[in-house]
């Protein structure tokens, strides 16, 4: 049963032409949303308040001193699809940011963060008559893609009393997706192997705003919005595509009446779809909700430091579909963040499980782990 | 410790030791595939094509004597070759044990040291080689005056030898008077090599071109304790073209060889050798438009029974690297390169569909012009000159339109790179 489940499933995508092995990495690739590890480990809740997030350019004003921020996310995926397992290791370096306080009420902030990742490789055997149509060959073909498209922002925060903030981030969407396709055939005195490279960059521009505003001590909101300007993709110096970069809002809240605990919830709307027009094969992007809620609470003392200990959960739309279906993306995290050097520099660890489902048959399983430094020189 | 520290110290190993994990990417995700990662490139296209222009049958032009071996057969009204070995300088005197330089007044124990190819025996023997002395003025690439001195009065010795005595080192005794006479007359030493048996008889020796050459051995004095002289072969002879004479120092002579191919029939291998000149005519688009992952020469062979037809020859297709101001297929057939480290393994005695690989000249072809560089291969017997195999096809001026050479292609066409 389960041989003529994925012998259909065969069937229904042989019109597609492309693929990248995983459901995360369909289309333009995966995207790593531009949190921080601090923000990753609420679940996203407290993104539109963190300064090191590339979500809301006003929260930028939060950071207090300069700070350097440096974050690494290797990703241990599992993708299964009926009997057959494929597990990867992908590493990432997601974000790097600075952030510069400038007098009282003004904050420079210079950060870049990977905006969709599409780095996978594959290895298809087929079954091909080569010669007399009586011979048939074992033909590997084997699509290696690396590469990103990153989201580099210069943002300028105003915080003109401690209840309001307001941020403007200018964005430019730049990178290239390296891609490798070789068919190779298994007898070298017989038959010549073949490969292929090319190189695709993107370019585009935005525009973020964003708005913090602090009723009390214990509360806060947020909004946010980045409006997508023209992605151009083009391959040396053809033009292969365009589409929109896709408009993203967010909206979020915290709690802080609770003693030593932050409680934050978030929303966020990503038009994916507007990305759809890139795609030669039809890979289709939806339009998709971003929701996370999270707690971060004053965890043990440990060698004098207090330790930070958050939790949270995400649920996603990612933005391109597998088979016509959606992709969704179910996220739990903790985290812990550490305080060093006194309170100079900070150590921010946090474990995603995400599992990602379109449909059925096909389940995918990652592990994120993200380790973030800030550090104010 | 505290406990606290402990714990601290533990977390910081972890995540040092997942840091370090994770260093080494693994994005192969291929255990997904088919469902996630469906084909991305088109289907292998096949075609046969009639691209034969002109094939021919030219003779291997590398010169008498530049065999890496040496055939001595004696096969009936098939083939009947003799191997001839010049020592053109020999040494007049020799050093004896504790004793200063004096002349050769004495020949004793001459032989002739023959390395033998003992997988290469044909023949169960008993066998007579003959030795003669074939010292002639005449013209060196002359095989009727050399064979013309294979008669009684110019024989040196005789050697009777059985199958047991054919190890990889065969010593043939000759005439010490014969050799002595030589020294002291200051003359050259040529001796051409018979063999007679009752069977169908083939040997095949070392030379020189192989790097193991037949030896001249004799000892200058009865005393054992001096040691032999070893002559090594030489040709002083054309003195205008040293490599030729080089060539010449061991060579084979063919006394009698197998009929020729028929006309209209292309030939590979055989005794003198020879190759077949292919050149093609293929639409450009396939050339520069395409990558070609096999090609095969599809050739109809024609059954050739005169020797060993159950013997293998390795067919051996090279590409021609002669340019068009080359018209002479015999001499552009020797300007080749080699596109293939594989052979195609036949038998001269079958008959049918016979197929030779050649991707690879696609790929050279790619990057020159027809007006720079014809499209043209040659097949040779890897073998070539050293054994009297001959593979024999039908050329494409057969009357059988079925029977022509044909070209095979099998190609993949680019694959846009685009954005999924």
């Amino acid at each position: 049963m389960r041989k003529l489940f994925v012998a259909i499933a065969v069937a229904a995508i042989s019109s597609r032409a492309e693929g990248q092995g995983a459901l995360s990495l369909q289309g333009l690739g995966y995207p790593t949303g531009e949190l921080s590890a601090r923000a990753e480990g609420t679940g996203g809740g407290v993104a539109d308040f963190d300064a090191l997030s590339l979500v809301s350019p006003a929260s930028i004003s939060a950071v207090g001193s300069p700070a350097l921020f440096f974050q690494y996310s290797p990703e241990f995926r599992r993708v299964t699809v009926g009997s057959n397992t494929a597990k990867t290791t992908t590493a990432r370096f997601p974000m790097i940011a600075g952030v510069l306080p400038m007098g009282q009420n003004w904050t420079l902030g210079l950060s870049s963060s990977t905006f969709l990742d599409r780095s996978g490789e594959t290895s298809l055997v087929r079954q091909l008559p080569v010669g007399a149509p009586t011979e048939l060959v074992n033909v590997t073909e084997r699509n290696k893609v690396l590469g990103a498209i990153n989201d580099a922002r210069l943002a300028l925060a105003w915080a003109p009393t401690s209840a309001l903030r307001i941020g403007f981030g200018a964005h430019v969407f730049s990178g290239s997706n390296r891609i490798t396709f070789s068919q190779v055939f298994p007898d070298s005195s017989k038959y010549v192997s073949t490969t292929q490279s090319g190189r695709m960059s993107f370019a585009g521009f935005a525009g973020s705003l964003g708005l913090e505003y602090r009723p009390s001590s214990v509360l806060g909101f947020a909004l946010s919005g980045r409006k997508g300007g023209d992605l151009r993709a083009q391959s040396g110096d053809t033009a292969i595509g365009s589409g929109r970069l896709p408009d993203h809002y967010s909206a979020s809240a915290t709690y802080e009446g609770i003693p030593g605990a932050t409680i934050s919830a978030r929303v966020a709307h990503d038009a994916w779809s507007s990305l759809g027009t890139l795609s030669s094969s039809g890979t289709k992007a939806f339009d998709g909700w971003d929701t996370g809620v999270g707690a971060e609470v004053t965890g043990p003392r440990i060698m004098q430091r207090i330790i930070v200990v958050r939790g949270g959960a995400r649920i996603r739309t990612l933005p391109f579909g597998f088979n016509g279906e959606k992709v969704n993306e179910k996220s739990f995290v903790g985290g812990l963040g550490i305080p060093l050097t006194r309170d100079r520099a900070s150590f921010d660890f946090a474990v995603q499980r995400a599992s990602r489902t379109a449909g059925a048959g096909v389940k995918e399983t990652g592990y994120i782990l993200s380790f973030g430094l800030r550090v104010s020189p | 410790m505290k406990l606290s520290s402990f714990l601290l110290r533990s977390l910081a190993t972890a995540a040092l030791f997942t840091v370090v994990a994770s260093c080494s990417e693994n994005l192969d995700s291929s255990g997904a595939c088919p469902i996630l990662c469906p084909a991305v490139g088109g289907d292998v296209q096949n075609i046969t094509l009639d691209a034969v222009v002109f094939d021919t049958t030219v003779n291997s032009l590398s010169g008498l004597g530049s065999e890496s071996s040496l055939i001595l057969a004696s096969r009936g009204d098939t083939l009947d070759t003799r191997i001839i070995i010049r020592f053109d300088s020999l040494p007049a005197t020799f050093v004896p044990a504790n004793q200063p330089s004096t002349d050769i007044t004495t020949v004793d124990s001459a032989f002739i040291q023959l390395k033998l190819d003992t997988l290469a025996i044909k023949g169960a023997g008993p066998y007579d080689i003959d030795a003669f002395d074939v010292d002639t003025t005449a013209s060196d690439t002359s095989s009727a005056a050399i064979l013309a001195l294979f008669r009684p009065d110019r024989l040196i010795s005789t050697q009777h030898l059985v199958r047991a005595d054919l190890k990889d080192t065969v010593k043939v005794y000759i005439s010490n008077d014969v050799v002595l006479a030589k020294i002291q007359a200051g003359a050259r030493l040529r001796v051409g090599f018979q063999v007679r048996s009752a069977t169908s008889t083939q040997l095949r020796i070392g030379s020189a071109e192989g790097g193991v050459p037949p030896l001249l051995s004799f000892r200058a004095t009865p005393d054992t304790t001096t040691h032999p002289l070893i002559v090594n072969p030489v040709s002083t002879t054309p003195s205008a073209d040293k490599i030729a004479a080089s060539h010449l120092t061991d060579y084979t002579v063919i006394a009698k060889g197998p009929p020729p191919a028929p006309a209209g029939a292309l030939a590979v291998g055989g005794f003198p050798p020879r190759r077949v000149y292919i050149r093609f005519d293929i639409p450009a688009n396939i050339v520069d438009s395409t990558t070609v992952v096999r090609a095969t020469l599809l050739l109809n062979q024609i059954s050739n029974p005169l020797l060993d037809p159950t013997d293998t020859v390795f067919i051996l297709p090279q590409l021609v690297l002669a340019g068009p101001a080359v018209t002479d297929p015999a001499k552009a057939a020797q300007v080749v390169a080699d596109i293939s480290s594989d052979t195609a393994k036949v038998r001269p005695g079958d008959a049918g569909l016979t197929s030779i690989e050649m991707a690879r000249a696609f790929g050279i072809w790619r990057t020159q012009k027809p007006d720079t560089l014809p499209r043209a291969i040659i097949l040779k017997s890897l073998k070539e000159g050293d054994t009297p195999l001959e593979v024999r096809f039908s050329s494409v001026r057969d009357v059988s339109t079925a029977l022509r050479p044909r070209l095979r292609i099998s190609y993949t066409s680019r694959v846009p790179l685009r954005i999924p």
